[in-house]
């Protein structure tokens, strides 16, 4: 099972990650980040994730700090 | 297995202050990564300039060195120059904004390429002064609104941009240059590469190298940084194109 | 006994240099200062030594600043107008902390100028053209001797406070050969091991910066840089005193212009007159200290300048009110001659010395 790990107090609510996401498994959290916005989070339930790490790669802050592949 | 995690060569608990969603993280980013592939950390010393890239010494964990608004080349030309007169190569490369490379620091950067110095050096081109709010900057383009060509920049009245990494490759004494974008995944990787063989054009002692990275300046540009993507893709690279201008390392 | 051999205020100033250890040099030629570079060009590729010929003095003072980062003695040579490009660097090498020689052979000024014998650079020297509080320690050589001499203190006293160090040099003086003697270095070499930028290995990494967002730290750095001024001002003045013990009437002078102001003094003491000469070798850190205990028993202080009176604000801040003080001066040219001297000093004491 892959999956990423997000750094919520690195998180800056571009949502870059959510657009690159090929499986779209990034989406808006609950949690107000540092820029006043929801921050996103990592939602897989369906073990879609192949690690590409296409989102890590978009991310500007290094808020999404690990890729885990299968 | 993990495949992706923070490159070493950033500090620990490090946090980008940059506004959200700006090219500049993504920039540092790559090039740590590129630090820690090519085993350069220890023997490297980085030169930051003036500018949104000046906190760069917050963020990588190497040797950081500020030069004054538009000197980084001539200080990375000072740092090169002294370790070799101790006989050691260190690894030396700028960080610096389109403002400081080509319009403050142009005569320093353009004599430190015509020089064949041996560094390296990245600029942040986002057609703007970002760090001070977005004013015309020697690459605005032509009809671009900023603080100070509140009408659009106009031939008439500002004249023409820059065409750095065009211009750069002009140098006899440049070896690589060449412009990238970080736009999407794929440029991303591109951009990566570009610098990585810049990097290389310095380990292989052949002379100066110039990356150009075309950078998106959200804040400035009043887009989001999805916008800011598609005016890059769409708009900026037709201006400024992606392309090695001049590869002759292994000449 | 090591031979004297005619020697150049220029050349002297470049060799001591290559004597002590200086391992890289960066310039732009402007006259009266060229020979330095001319000289070094060669010496230095000789012995695989950094040399630039700078594409302007902006260019060789930033090259300087990044050299002086890997701990080595790092030169830089230029002239009073030329000088003023380089303060923005200077003041970010003074708030870096990163030792710097800069010789300023001094021509004449405002502006361009022209390259006439002058000494208008004392201002920009000890107050520095760059921004806040930062100084930069200025030494004064009066003989080509004392160029390599200095030469080697500028060093020292660099590296010793991690601080640029001007050696402010009279365009005469850079011009003008006399027998000198290129004696050792007679300083130690200081470790810069603690600080300097080579890579991290084997060490957490280091930066070197002046830019500081956050408000207390940048308070705190600039009372740190004030706390090595105010030592230095304790350690470090220098100057000379020419018959001064029981001097009623000191001439200051620095530079040259003490050499003539000696010669005078000598004229007066030949006609009984108490007359003695002080002149200042650290103008940053200027001896007020001294020139204050002299002025006690002193009734005249005359000060002497090529320029028309940049040291004399530092000689009345020495002075205060104890001693009447006057001032002559010139601002470009023919050094004042010995006998203009002696009429203006005679004008200005001929109530206490009717005599003569
Ligand atoms: C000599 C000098 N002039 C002006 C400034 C103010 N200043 C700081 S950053 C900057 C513009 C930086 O623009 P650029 O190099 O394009 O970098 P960006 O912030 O856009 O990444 C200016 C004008 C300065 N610090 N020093
Ligand atoms: S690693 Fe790939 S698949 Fe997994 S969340 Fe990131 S972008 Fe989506
Ligand atoms: S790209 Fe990074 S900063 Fe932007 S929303 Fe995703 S995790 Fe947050
Ligand atoms: S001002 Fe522009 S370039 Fe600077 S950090 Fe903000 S978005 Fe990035
Ligand atoms: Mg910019």
């Amino acid at each position: 099972m892959s999956y990423i790990k997000i750094d919520q107090n690195k998180c800056k609510s571009c949502y870059l990650c959510i657009d690159a996401c090929p499986y779209k498994l990034i989406k808006k959290s609950n949690n107000t980040g540092t820029t006043g916005e929801l921050t996103v989070e990592f939602s897989d339930t369906e073990n879609k994730c192949i690690g590409c790490a296409q989102c890590a790669i978009v991310c500007p802050d290094i808020a999404i700090v690990e890729v885990n592949r299968e | 297995m993990q495949v992706y995690s923070i490159p070493n060569s950033i500090k620990k608990d490090s946090k980008f202050t940059f506004c959200k969603g700006c090219d500049h993280g993504v920039a540092i980013k790559i090039i740590a990564e590129i630090i820690d592939e090519l085993n350069l950390r220890e023997n490297t010393v980085a030169i930051s300039s003036s500018g949104c890239s000046v906190l760069l010494y917050d963020f990588l964990d190497i040797d950081c060195l500020e030069a004054p608004h538009g000197r980084a080349c001539a200080v990375a030309t000072g740092v090169k120059r002294a370790h070799r007169a101790k006989g050691e190569e260190k690894f030396v490369f700028t960080y610096q904004g389109d403002g400081d490379f080509a319009s403050i620091g142009l005569g320093e950067s353009m004599h430190s390429a015509l020089r064949g110095e041996n560094i390296t050096a990245i600029c942040i081109n986002n057609t703007n002064y970002g760090m001070t709010g977005g004013q015309m900057g020697p690459t605005s383009i032509m009809g671009q609104l900023t603080t100070t060509s509140p009408l659009g920049r106009n031939k008439e009245y500002h004249g023409f941009p820059i065409k750095t990494a065009e211009q750069i490759a002009l140098c006899e004494g440049t070896k690589f240059s060449a412009r990238v974008a970080l736009y999407d995944v794929k440029n991303i990787l591109k951009a990566k590469k570009t610098i990585k063989k810049a990097f290389e054009c310095q380990l292989k002692n052949k002379g100066f190298s110039f990356v150009e990275i075309l950078s998106s300046c959200p804040t400035n540009w009043k887009l989001s940084a999805q916008d800011s993507h598609k005016k890059i893709a769409e708009e900026l690279t037709k201006i400024y194109p992606l392309d090695i201008f001049k590869d002759t390392i292994d000449d | 006994m090591i031979e004297k051999s005619l020697l150049k205020g220029n050349i002297a100033i470049a060799r001591a240099a290559l004597n002590c250890g200086c391992s890289c040099y960066f310039g732009y030629p402007i006259t009266p200062q060229t020979e330095i570079g001319e000289f070094l060009s060669l010496e230095m590729q000789k012995r695989n030594l950094a040399y630039v010929c700078a594409e302007s003095e902006i260019g060789a003072i930033n090259m300087a600043l990044g050299a002086a980062s890997s701990g080595q003695k790092v030169m830089a040579s230029s002239s009073s107008c030329a000088v003023a490009l380089m303060q923005e660097t200077l003041s970010y090498a003074a708030s870096d902390e990163l030792p710097i020689v800069l010789v300023n052979v001094m021509r004449a000024g405002p502006g361009q100028g022209y390259i006439y014998p002058s000494q208008g650079d004392y201002n920009q020297a000890t107050i520095g053209g760059g921004n806040g509080d930062y100084k930069t320690i200025v030494l004064s050589p009066s003989s080509v001797q004392e160029c390599i001499e200095l030469t080697y203190k500028s060093f020292y006293l660099a590296q010793k406070y991690r601080n640029p160090v001007i050696l402010l040099v009279d365009g005469l003086l850079g011009q003008m050969a006399e027998p000198a003697t290129i004696t050792q270095n007679p300083y130690p070499d200081i470790d810069t091991s603690s600080w300097r930028l080579d890579g991290a290995k084997d060490r957490p990494s280091r930066n070197i910066h002046s830019l500081e967002p956050n408000q207390n730290k940048l308070n705190q750095h600039v009372l740190k840089l004030y706390q090595k001024y105010q030592q230095i001002e304790q350690s470090e003045p220098d100057w000379e005193e020419y018959l001064c013990d029981d001097a009623e009437i000191i001439l200051t002078a620095f530079g040259t212009m003490a050499r003539s102001a000696k010669a005078i003094c000598n004229h007066f003491r030949e006609q009984g007159i108490k007359m003695g000469v002080f002149r200042p070798i650290t103008l940053y850190p200027f001896p007020y200290k001294r020139l204050r205990e002299l002025s006690f028993k002193a009734k005249y202080i005359i000060d002497i300048e090529m320029n028309m009176g940049q040291m004399l604000k530092d000689v009345r801040l020495g002075v205060l009110s104890n001693s009447q003080i006057s001032f002559i001066g010139k601002p470009v040219g023919d050094w004042l001659k010995k006998e203009e001297i002696i009429n203006a000093i005679k004008n200005i004491i001929k109530e206490q010395y009717a005599s003569i």
